[in-house]
């Protein structure tokens, strides 16, 4: 078991936001540490975990990885029902996919856990040069909504881990008593994973 | 039993009309009474009932089933209840709506909804085509729905101000027609509570109504209610648990093995248990197991694994015993020149497709056999009929085509839905399957064919557009077929019969999961009490499997072979439900063992992707399909798709991409 004064917590964070923004390139790359240019689309959704050892506390990431195809967007509250943490995702290439992420925070502010730690993620931030969206645009907008706010690249890596590790230390220390997605999270010695510093 | 009112409805006209004409409580004033009822449910009434609702399985109109649609509220709690007439019962009337359906009593009582606690609604769908008669649909926390129940005598808006009256309703704002039961004061709880796991419990108690309908309360309300006719004064029976049923007569069946068999089959079968254990580590070799294990769940794997008694699979012995026959190679030119006669037609499909179940297709062969299999062909055309044929499509393909290909630059500037369907197929088909040679490197030819075809396809099925999935479905077809136009015609007639899948109120695959849950039941009774348990009844963690027939989960020749035999709907045209039922068999052992919860499983699932054994996982289907017979069948509801689809053709309104924000009817 965790030593006195240091917390296990299990998070489970979904990523929203359109197709094609690079959800599941994320994950990938925070996960296994790689890209692929062709990353197949998602379909259903996708589960990951990874364990990140901050310096108070060690932190489980449960990670849903979900369709971003507004078809699919009935299955969304199945996935995002009881998280503590969201990532919403766009491509700052697609003015298109930004819009997309601000309906994903305004459904997030009204159905969610009003606890969630939320952040908004601009990625391909390495295709500066087909940039739609400003980074100023979306970190006005981020303040103004309460999240916090990071250009990603899932290709070079800048900033993938950073969001994560982010959202782990936001993420309150004091393990919530009641768990409103009804999951009951199970937290044995076995669960502590070693540090995870594996995706650099 | 007038409430206050704490959830408008007021600016439901239907509501309002109602409310004026005083329809809503004339109707059903005269059959609502009080009896007093033994048990502790106390006083239960009826406060809605209106006869001639029905449901529509199937296109046939032979095959509808009527009945009466009850409300009734004991203590605080309502319940909705809908039976099917018995043949001749009164409440029918033949003239109108013809004899009772032709389906038989067991398939109607699939239907049956006994009991159900509106406390385990989600949501009512209201719809109010201006032809046609009005229906709703009853969506359950868990996700899944009931068929439409249409209303003949129509009645929907004095049912929904009826729950209003006795529980929490309220209209969605996203969507006028959808009405949110148990929508709680706090919004934040809205969306949430109606997809919470422990939801699922009591979709297990409501299936349980659906099929069971044997719990005590019930047999008070029925007892009470022996003053309809339905009940003709008497006591009603238990209803028989049809599922239980099936298990009965399949281990009946088997009751014949003598003990000597059993025995050495059971030990058999532990030992290919075994071997199927230890093979589990090559399993975790695939590419989606985390690759860089910090990932706690394997340490947990080690420790539980035998922490668990898992209970024996309850058909072990007579799996062994029907084993599906040994996997043939596939068939070759010479054996497919055999079945066609001098003109080119198939003289005997039933045997061809008994071939192809049993062993597949060679590669150079499937560009002819597929487009039978398929439907895009018929087996008794001619060689000449099939060239005439193909030389019209070919056209017919073209002009359809032909419809995006001539809007201008300008046009797609005001044509937003063109541009995003044609930025939606983009994104995909640039990451289909670019891993094959075929679809390889930079300025393929054939990602061009995928895109045309596919936007092509959204012009044709406007209604149902383009979804994440069908690159899926189009990309072997391509390779396969090669031809464009082809292609086309052949992937059409696929989503003839899958389209469904796509449905944006996600009716077709809630279909095939509910189907799929009942055969797990009856198939595996101990998995099936696992996963109840488990909150897992929603099989939401086999939605990729059905969604695109296994795309994901066998690489791509392996792929080829299985959609194959599925297409052959040798034994069942949901074989693929029984392949499900097969792969969970398999790993039931780990899956209970493991105590996986609903994420762990899903990852689980998730990642057995290029790692089961087609052949075997066919074979171990074939045996499920023969055991469960003609049992198995009546748990899927006839229109389950790839059944062809059922009412008029198009029933879609998809509104693609804007209607962010809907309160889903999932
Ligand atoms: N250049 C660049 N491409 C990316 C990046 N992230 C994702 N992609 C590409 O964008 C496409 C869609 O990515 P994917 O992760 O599947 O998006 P999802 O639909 O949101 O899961 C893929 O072709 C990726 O290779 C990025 O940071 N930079
Ligand atoms: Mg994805």
């Amino acid at each position: 078991m965790a030593t006195a004064g240091n917390s296990n917590i299990n998070a489970k964070l979904v990523l929203l936001g359109d197709m094609g923004a690079g959800k599941s390139s994320l994950v990938l790359r925070f996960v296994k540490g790689q890209f692929l240019e062709f990353q197949e689309s998602t379909i259903g959704a996708a589960f990951f975990s990874q364990t990140l050892a901050l310096s108070d506390a060690t932190v489980k990431l449960e990670i849903w990885d979900t369709a971003g195809q507004e078809r699919y967007h009935s299955l969304a509250p199945m996935y995002y029902r009881g998280a503590s943490a969201a990532i919403i995702a766009y491509d700052i290439t697609n003015t298109e996919s930004f819009e997309r992420a601000k309906k994903w925070v305004d459904e997030l502010q009204k159905q969610g856990n009003p606890n969630m730690v939320t952040a908004l993620a601009g990625n391909k931030a390495d295709l500066e040069e087909n940039r739609k969206v400003a980074a100023e645009e979306a970190k006005a907008y981020a303040e103004v909504n309460g999240l916090f706010f990071m250009e990603t690249s899932a290709k070079t890596a800048v900033n993938v881990n950073d969001i994560f590790y982010e959202i782990a230390r936001r993420l309150p220390r004091a393990q919530p008593a009641q768990n409103p997605g009804g999951m009951i999270l199970t937290n044995t010695p076995s669960e502590i994973a070693q540090s995870s510093n594996c995706c650099s | 039993m007038q409430e206050p009112d704490h959830h408008d409805l007021s600016d439901d006209s239907d509501y309002a009309a109602s409310q004026q004409q005083g329809l809503g409580k004339s109707t059903f004033r005269s059959d609502s009474g009080k009896f007093g009822a033994g048990g502790d449910g106390g006083v239960w009434e009826v406060v809605y009932f209106r006869e001639n609702v029905a449901i529509h399985p199937t296109q046939y109109s032979s095959e509808r089933i009527s009945g009466r649609l009850r409300l009734i509220k004991q203590g605080d709690a309502l319940f909705m209840t809908w039976i099917p007439y018995k043949a001749g019962q009164s409440g029918v009337d033949p003239a109108r709506y013809g004899e009772n359906s032709s389906l038989s009593e067991k398939d109607q009582n699939l239907y049956t909804i006994r009991d159900l606690p509106l406390e385990d609604v989600h949501s009512i769908r209201r719809h109010t085509p201006a032809l046609g008669w009005q229906y709703i649909i009853v969506v359950l926390l868990s996700g899944l729905a009931y068929p439409p129940l249409y209303f003949y005598n129509s009645g929907v808006r004095e049912f929904l101000s009826t729950i209003k009256q006795h529980a929490f309703i309220a209209r969605s704002s996203d969507d006028a027609n959808v009405f949110l039961v148990n929508n709680f004061q706090d919004p934040l709880q809205k969306t949430l509570s109606s997809l919470e796991l422990h939801g699922v419990a009591s979709i297990a108690n409501a299936t349980s109504h659906i099929s069971f309908g044997s719990v005590s309360s019930n047999q008070d309300i029925n007892r009470g209610s022996s003053s309809n006719s339905e009940y003709s004064g008497k006591p009603r029976k238990r209803i028989q648990d049809p599922a239980r049923d099936i298990s009965i007569q399949v281990l009946e069946k088997f009751s014949l093995v003598t003990k000597f068999a059993r025995e050495t089959t059971t030990q058999l079968f532990r030992e290919s248990q075994n071997n199927g254990f230890n093979n589990y580590g090559k399993i975790q070799k695939n590419e989606d197991a985390p690759s860089k294990s910090s990932v706690a769940p394997d340490h947990k794997i080690e420790a539980n694994i035998h922490n668990v008694p898992v209970p024996t699979d309850p058909l072990k012995n007579e799996l062994s015993l029907i084993w599906g026959k040994p996997r043939k190679l596939p068939m070759g030119l010479e054996e497919w020149n055999i079945f066609l006669d001098p003109e080119g037609r198939i003289m005997d499909p039933v045997a061809l497709k008994k071939r192809i179940f049993y062993g597949g297709v060679q590669n150079g062969l499937r560009k002819e056999v597929w487009k039978f299999l398929l439907g895009y062909f018929s087996y008794n055309s001619t060689y000449a009929e099939r060239e005439y044929l193909s030389s019209v499509k070919k056209k017919n393909y073209e002009t359809i085509k032909f419809q995006w290909q001539s809007i201008s630059p300008d046009q797609a500037k005001m044509f937003t839905k063109f541009r995003e369907r044609k930025g939606l197929i983009e994104k995909d088909v640039v990451r289909t399957d670019r891993s094959m040679s075929f679809y390889d490197g930079d300025e393929n030819k054939n990602v061009e064919l995928l895109r045309d075809v596919l936007l092509t396809y959204s012009f044709y099925n406007f209604d149902l557009g383009y979804c994440q999935g069908m690159s899926d479905f189009l990309s072997p077809i391509l390779f396969v077929i090669e031809d464009e136009s082809e292609s086309f015609w052949c992937f059409a007639a696929l989503m003839q019969r899958l389209g469904s899948n796509f449905n944006r109120d996600q009716s077709g695959m809630h279909a095939q999961l509910f189907a799929l849950s009942k055969l797990v039941e009856i198939l595996d009774c101990p998995l099936h009490n696992y996963l109840k348990q488990a909150d897992c009844l929603n099989y939401f963690f086999c939605f990729r499997w059905i969604l695109i027939q296994f795309k994901r989960e066998f690489e791509y020749d392996q792929i080829m072979l299985l959609w194959e035999v599925l297409w052959t709907h040798y034994f069942s045209e949901h074989f693929h439900l029984y392949i499900c039922v097969a792969i969970l068999k398999k790993y039931r052992q780990k899956i209970i063992g493991e105590q996986m919860d609903f994420d762990t499983l899903l990852k689980f699932i998730n990642e057995l992707s290029c790692g089961i054994d087609l052949d075997e996982t066919i074979r171990d289907a074939e045996a499920l399909c023969n055991c469960a017979g003609e049992n198995g069948e009546a748990c899927i509801p006839p229109g389950t798709p790839p059944s062809l689809p059922i009412e008029t053709p198009m029933m879609y309104q998809q509104d693609d991409e804007d209607d962010f924000g809907k309160s889903g009817c999932i």
